[in-house]
C-alpha cells in the first residue's frame, strides 16, 4: 500500500488537482479546448524540461537552459532584422544552442567543474550575449517574418472549431525523440549508467567524458528549440523572455523523479511534472488567484511531493 | 566458571521473516570467541541485539550470570560492551583524535571550551594500546590511508574515558581493510585483552584468522546456532561443513587442465604514478596472483592494464599491441575486469542486473544504436546461470542482492564476451563461504577454457590455493615471482616485507 502510494503518490496528487479545478470551474476547465490550450501554454516548458532530463539522467544539472532559450530567440530575431530568411536564422539559433551546450559539456566533463557552478557561470554569459546582440531591446513587429511567427499560430484542425496547436505537436515530438534516445538506445542506457555510478561506468567500458559532453550538447540544442518556440509564440524576442524556464524545468524533472522508486529521471514522468505545473497555472489563473499566491502554491506542492517521496523511502530503507 | 555473556533462545523476525530462531551464544571471560556463518546466517542480528540496537522478539541474556535486558546502546556500554562495526564510518574532515571521540563527550574546560590537549592525549593513549605511535592525533582523517583509518576506528574501542570499563569487545570483520602487518598488530592487542581476563567476540569470514587467533568458534546457519567448539578440537573443513550444511572436500578446487604455452598477456615497462616499471607475462589458462602489503601496487597494476590510470609502457594481448588510453579500449582489446570496490567502482546499484551485466558489451545487443532487449535478456540469463547468480530475474535491482550475488553480477559482466584475459581485484572480499566456493569454481572453469587470469588479493590462502605463480609487489615494483606450489603463508608474507625487513616480519607473525 505504501509502496503504491510512494510510486503513484504524485499521480494521485495530479488527479486530485485536476478534480479540484474540474469542480471549481465546472464550465471551462475540463474541456478539450482548455486542455489544448494548456498543452500549448506548456510547450516551451515541455521542451526545456525534456532537454533538462537528459543531463539529469547523469546526475548533472544545466542551469543555463533558460538564458540559452532567451539567447537563441534573440539570435534568430537579430538575423531576421538583418534581413536573413527563416532557415538561416533558425539554423543559427540551433547552432548557438549546440555551441553553448558544448561549452557546458567541456567545462563539466573535460575541465571537471561541478555542473552547478559551470552552468551558473554560463547562465550569466549567455544572458550577457543576449543583451549584447539585442542591445537590450525587444525585437518585434515587422522585423519578425510571418513565416516564423505564423508557426505558433498554426495547427492541425480537429473538427470545425478546434485544432491541435503546432507548438503542442512540436513539443510532443521533442519528448518522443528524447524518450527514444533515453529509453531505446545504447546512448541512453550509457547515460543512465553514468548517473548510476560514473566511476563504475568508466571502468565498465563507457566513454564517460565524451558521452557527458554529448548530453550537454543535446540539452543546449533543446533549450535553443524552446527559445525558438517561445519567440514564435510571442512573435518577438527579448533578452530575458526564456529565463524563467530553467527553474520550472528542474521542478518538473523533480516531480517526475518522485514517481520512480530509484529516484531516476524519466522523460515521460517529466511530462507529467510539466502538466502538473501547467494545470496549476491554468486553473489558478482562471480562478483569478493572485500570481504571487500561485508561486507559493507551486513551491509548496513541489516540496510536498519530494518530501513525501523521501519520507517513504526512509521508512522502507 | 560463570560466563561473561550468555545469550539463549534468541528469536527475531523481520516482517514475519525469521532472522534468528532460538539462537544461543556463550562467551567465557578471557577468550577470543569467533562467530562465523554465511551472510544471512543471523550473526549481525545477534550482535545488534547484544548492542541494544535491535530489540529481540524473545531472548534471555545474562552478563556475569545476572539476567539483564539491553534496550539501548547506552545500556550495552554501561555493561562494558564495546562494538566495532564493519563499515569504516569515519568523518574525513575531522582530526584523528576527534574521530576517536565520535559519539562521546569531548573533555571540556570551564566555560564550554574543548580541552584539546586532553583530547589529544587520550587519543594518543587509545592508539598506543594498538601499538600505533606514528599517527599524529591532530592530522585530518582524510589524509590517512584506508588501513590507518581502520586502525584509528579500532582504537576508539580502547578509549575508556567516561564509560564503564570494557569487558567484551565485539568486532565485525575488523581486518577487511588491514594489511598483514596491521592485522598482526591488532591480533597482538586482542591476545593481550584476553590475557587480562576480558573477552573478544570476533566476527569474520576468514577461517584462517579463526584458527590462528580464536579460542572457541560458534557457527551459525539459518538463524540457528549449529555448533560451538574449541578451535583446537575442530578444523576449517568442519567449520565450513557446519556453515553451509554440507561437506566440502576442499576450500579451493584443484587445477584440472594444464597451462598452455601460448603467452596471452605480455607486459613490459608498464609504469604509472608511483608504479613500475613492471614486466610480466601470463599464459593461456594460467592463474597468476599479485600479492603484497596494502598499497604496494597490486591494484594499481590491474588499473594500469585497464588504462584506468595514466600509463606508459607496452602491453600486448595475444601478441597484438594494446593501444588503450581509456578502459573502454582495454575491454575491446580482450581484457575484462572485476574492480576492487564492488559498490563504488563496480556496480550501478540502482540499475537492473541486466543493465549492469551488459554495459561493456552493449554493441552486441544494438542495431543502429537501438537496443534489442530480447537478445540482451537472453544473454544476461545465460551469463547469470554460468556464474550461479541467485536472483529473481534480469530486471532485479542490484542493491537488493547479497554481497556474494553482487560479486557474481560483476563476474557475469566480465565473462559475457569470453575475454582473453580476466583481471580480478579482491574477487571474494566480503563474500560468504558458499558464494566464495562458487567463485573459485568459476575461476577454475574460466581458466580451463584458456583465459589468462591475474588476481590481486590480500587473502593469502586464496592466492596460494588458486594461483600457479604469485608475483610479489613491493613499493610499486615487482619484488619477486614465486611458484605457488609448496609456498607457505609465512613465506609469502616474508617476501612481501622484502628480505631486509624479513626478520621483524617473522617476529610479528610468530611473537604475536
Amino acid at each position: 500500500m505504501i509502496g503504491v502510494l510512494r510510486r503513484y503518490g504524485t499521480i494521485v496528487g495530479f488527479v486530485g488537482i485536476v478534480l479540484f479545478f474540474w469542480i471549481s470551474l465546472p464550465e471551462t476547465f475540463m474541456t478539450g479546448r482548455n486542455w489544448l490550450n494548456i498543452s500549448q501554454q506548456v510547450s516551451m516548458l515541455t521542451v526545456t524540461a525534456a532537454a533538462m532530463t537528459i543531463v539529469m539522467v547523469m546526475g548533472d544539472f544545466d542551469l543555463s537552459v533558460g538564458t540559452m532559450a532567451s539567447l537563441a530567440g534573440v539570435v534568430a530575431a537579430v538575423l531576421f532584422k538583418l534581413g536573413f530568411g527563416v532557415p538561416l536564422a533558425v539554423s543559427a539559433a540551433l547552432a548557438t544552442g549546440l555551441v553553448g551546450g558544448a561549452l557546458n559539456g567541456i567545462l563539466v566533463s573535460y575541465i571537471g567543474i561541478l555542473p552547478f557552478i559551470a552552468t551558473l557561470a554560463t547562465l550569466t554569459v549567455f544572458s550577457g550575449f543576449a543583451f549584447l546582440i539585442s542591445d537590450g531591446r525587444t525585437i518585434f513587429g515587422r522585423d519578425i517574418p510571418e513565416a516564423f511567427s505564423g508557426f505558433a499560430r498554426s495547427g492541425v484542425p480537429l473538427g470545425d472549431l478546434v485544432s491541435i496547436p503546432a507548438l503542442t505537436i512540436a513539443a510532443l515530438a521533442f519528448v518522443l525523440i528524447v524518450w527514444i534516445v533515453l529509453e531505446q538506445t545504447v546512448f541512453g542506457r550509457r547515460l543512465y549508467a553514468i548517473g548510476g555510478n560514473s566511476r563504475a561506468a568508466l571502468l565498465a567500458g563507457v566513454y564517460v567524458r565524451r558521452l557527458r559532453l554529448a548530453a550537454f550538447v543535446l540539452t543546449g540544442v533543446g533549450a535553443a528549440i524552446a527559445g525558438l518556440l517561445y519567440a514564435s509564440r510571442v512573435a518577438s524576442a527579448n533578452p530575458t523572455q526564456g529565463d524563467g524556464l530553467m527553474l520550472d524545468a528542474i521542478a518538473a524533472v523533480f516531480l517526475g523523479m518522485t514517481m520512480s522508486e530509484e529516484w531516476e529521471p524519466r522523460v515521460h514522468a517529466t511530462l507529467i511534472g510539466v502538466f502538473i505545473l501547467g494545470v496549476l497555472d491554468n486553473g489558478l489563473t482562471q480562478m483569478s488567484v493572485d500570481s504571487y499566491i500561485r508561486d507559493i502554491l507551486v513551491g509548496a506542492i513541489i516540496l510536498a511531493a519530494v518530501a513525501s517521496s523521501s519520507l517513504w523511502r526512509r521508512d522502507t530503507g | 566458571m560463570t560466563d561473561l555473556a550468555a545469550l539463549h533462545d534468541v528469536t527475531k523476525a523481520y516482517a514475519g521473516v525469521p532472522a534468528l530462531r532460538g539462537a544461543r551464544l556463550t562467551i567465557a571471560p578471557g577468550e577470543v570467541h569467533a562467530l562465523v556463518g554465511e551472510n544471512g546466517a543471523g550473526k549481525s542480528t545477534l550482535i545488534k541485539i547484544l548492542a541494544g540496537v535491535t530489540p529481540p522478539d524473545a531472548a534471555s541474556i545474562a552478563i556475569d550470570g545476572r539476567s539483564v535486558s539491553i534496550d539501548t546502546p547506552h545500556a550495552a556500554a554501561d555493561l562494558g560492551l564495546r562494538f566495532i562495526h564493519q563499515e569504516l564510518d569515519v568523518v574525513p574532515a575531522l582530526s584523528v583524535a576527534e574521530n576517536i571521540f565520535l559519539g562521546r563527550r569531548y573533555p571540556m574546560r570551564p566555560a564550554g571550551f574543548i580541552d584539546w590537549r586532553t583530547l589529544g592525549q587520550a587519543a594518543t593513549e587509545a592508539m598506543g594500546r594498538l601499538g600505533i605511535t606514528d599517527i599524529d592525533p591532530r592530522r585530518k582523517m582524510a589524509r590517512l590511508g584506508l588501513g590507518d583509518q581502520m586502525l584509528v576506528r579500532l582504537s576508539a574501542a580502547f578509549l575508556d574515558r567516561g564509560t564503564a570499563p570494557a569487558r567484551l569487545y565485539v568486532m565485525d570483520e575488523p581486518t577487511a581493510s588491514l594489511n598483514g602487518e596491521e592485522t598482526e598488530r591488532l591480533f597482538r592487542v586482542l591476545r593481550e585483552i584476553r590475557d587480562t581476563g576480558r573477552s573478544v567476540l570476533y566476527v569474520t569470514h576468514r577461517l584462517d584468522e579463526v584458527m590462528r587467533l580464536c579460542d572457541r568458534v560458534t557457527v551459525m546457519r539459518g538463524g540457528e546456532t549449529i555448533s560451538t567448539a574449541a578451535t583446537s578440537d575442530t578444523s576449517e573443513a568442519a567449520i565450513i561443513r557446519d556453515m553451509i550444511g554440507r561437506p566440502v572436500d576442499e576450500a579451493y578446487p584443484r587445477r584440472a587442465t594444464p597451462v598452455s604455452d601460448e603467452t596471452v598477456l605480455d607486459v613490459d615497462d608498464l609504469a604509472g604514478a608511483g608504479i613500475g616499471p613492471v614486466r610480466l607475462a601470463v599464459k593461456a589458462g594460467e592463474i597468476v596472483g599479485l600479492a603484497g602489503l596494502s598499497g604496494a601496487g597490486q591494484s594499481e597494476v590491474l588499473r594500469l592494464l585497464m588504462a584506468a590510470d595514466r600509463r606508459t609502457g607496452r602491453v600486448r594481448v595475444a601478441a597484438k599491441p594494446q593501444q588503450a588510453a581509456q578502459p573502454p579500449q582495454a575491454w575491446r582489446s580482450g581484457l575484462a575486469y572485476v574492480p576492487r570496490e564492488r559498490r563504488s567502482e563496480g556496480l550501478m546499484l540502482t540499475r537492473s542486473i541486466a543493465a549492469n551485466v551488459t554495459l561493456p558489451h552493449l554493441r552486441l545487443f544494438a542495431r543502429g544504436g537501438f537496443l534489442n532487449r530480447g537478445s540482451e535478456r537472453e544473454a544476461v540469463s545465460a551469463a547469470g546461470d554460468e556464474v550461479r547468480l541467485v536472483a529473481r530475474g534480469p530486471d532485479q535491482h542490484c542493491y537488493k542482492l547479497s554481497g556474494g550475488n553482487q560479486q557474481k553480477v560483476l563476474f557475469a559482466r566480465a565473462l559475457l564476451e569470453r575475454p582473453r584475459i580476466l583481471l580480478l581485484d579482491e574477487p571474494t572480499r566480503g563474500v560468504d563461504v558458499g558464494a566464495k566456493f562458487d567463485i573459485y569454481t568459476l575461476i577454475r572453469e574460466v581458466s580451463s577454457r584458456g583465459t589468462a587470469i591475474l588476481i590481486a588479493s590480500s587473502d593469502f590462502p586464496e592466492l596460494l590455493g588458486m594461483c600457479d605463480r604469485i608475483i610479489v609487489m613491493r613499493d610499486g615494483r615487482i619484488g619477486g615471482v614465486l611458484p605457488a606450489a609448496d609456498l607457505s603463508e609465512e613465506d609469502l608474507l616474508t617476501h612481501c616485507y622484502g628480505h631486509a625487513a624479513a626478520a621483524p616480519a617473522t617476529a610479528a607473525a610468530s611473537g604475536a
